[in-house]
């Protein structure tokens, strides 16, 4: 399913939930799965690059706690879109070939996040900067991420 | 020897406050930071509404948006052009502002109903939510996606 798919599958969504309750938990296809998991991971490199800014003086320092929070949020949302097994997108097989090392990786990031958020909440941008780092996204890619040509 | 000190400590006064300094092609990318992150979100909360996504997490992205909702009018306040923005986002800045703080409060309400009534209820708000076509069809455009 494509992006513009999606959006308009929101607009029927709407619709269809006046008369329905929330769909049972599961994923429809293959497909539907990598684009889940890519929307996923793909707004959580956004929500990086902005802190990114931030701590670089680059963007409004203000939002820092809005952007931690909103990556410690997502953070949170990644394992169940890698849980499903299946193979495609950016995702190596060793995903799931070693998934007690890549769960556990994971885990270490929703943690780090959620730390991240709550340092942005206490100290701002000065005690963000140094934290920013603990949540390097490279090693993880370089392991489990198909490396773009 | 001195001159040479007091023309170093002069460039570096003269130096630091060029330290942070925002540009306009920082303040283009942040903004397309956060549109980019709003645009995923998106289509990750309409694969789960369509019932083609984990519906556990229907409440976090329903969050995230209306965090991201609630900085974005700010990232446009900056008279950047550039990126997909159109110069009418400043040319009609009353209405582009009026439609992004809607979205803010909007997307807001979704999320509170969702943490206070449940995700069903919200799911009802989610059109009035996230009106992202009505803006973008005047304020982005499409070729620069």
């Amino acid at each position: 399913m494509n992006r513009s798919n999606a959006v308009s599958r929101l607009t029927w969504a709407g619709i269809a939930f006046v008369g329905t309750l929330l769909p049972i938990s599961s994923f429809a296809d293959d497909q539907d799965v990598r684009d889940y998991r890519s929307d996923v991971m793909k707004a959580m490199g956004e929500q990086f690059a902005a802190l990114n800014q931030i701590t670089k003086g680059k963007a409004p320092a203000g939002d820092v706690a809005t952007q931690a929070e909103v990556l410690s949020i997502t953070a949170g949302m990644a394992k169940i879109a890698f849980t499903p097994k299946v193979l495609g997108g950016e995702a190596k097989p060793e995903v799931w070939d070693k998934w007690d090392d890549f769960s556990k990786r994971l885990d270490e990031m929703v943690a780090a996040a959620a730390d991240l958020a709550k340092t942005a909440k206490q100290g701002g941008v000065a005690a963000v900067t140094p934290k920013l780092s603990g949540l390097s996204c490279k090693g993880c890619h370089d392991d489990y991420r198909v490396q773009k040509k | 020897m001195v001159r040479v000190s007091k023309a170093v400590a002069l460039g570096v006064m003269i130096l630091l406050p060029m330290v942070g300094h925002t540009d306009d092609k920082d303040v283009v990318e942040y903004r397309q930071h956060i549109m980019k992150s709003l645009e995923q979100q998106t289509a990750a909360l309409g694969q789960i509404l369509s019932g083609v996504g984990p519906a556990e997490n229907t409440l976090a992205h329903m969050q995230t948006l209306a965090l991201t909702a609630s900085i974005a009018l700010k990232s446009f306040e900056a008279k950047v052009p550039g990126g997909a923005a159109k110069p009418e986002v400043w040319k009609d800045w009353a209405d582009f502002s009026k439609r992004m703080k809607d979205f803010a409060d909007k997307s807001a309400e979704m999320a509170k109903i969702g943490r206070e009534q449940g995700v069903d209820q919200a799911a009802m708000k989610v059109i009035e939510a996230l009106p992202c076509k009505g803006c973008h069809d005047v304020y982005r455009d499409e070729k620069k996606i």
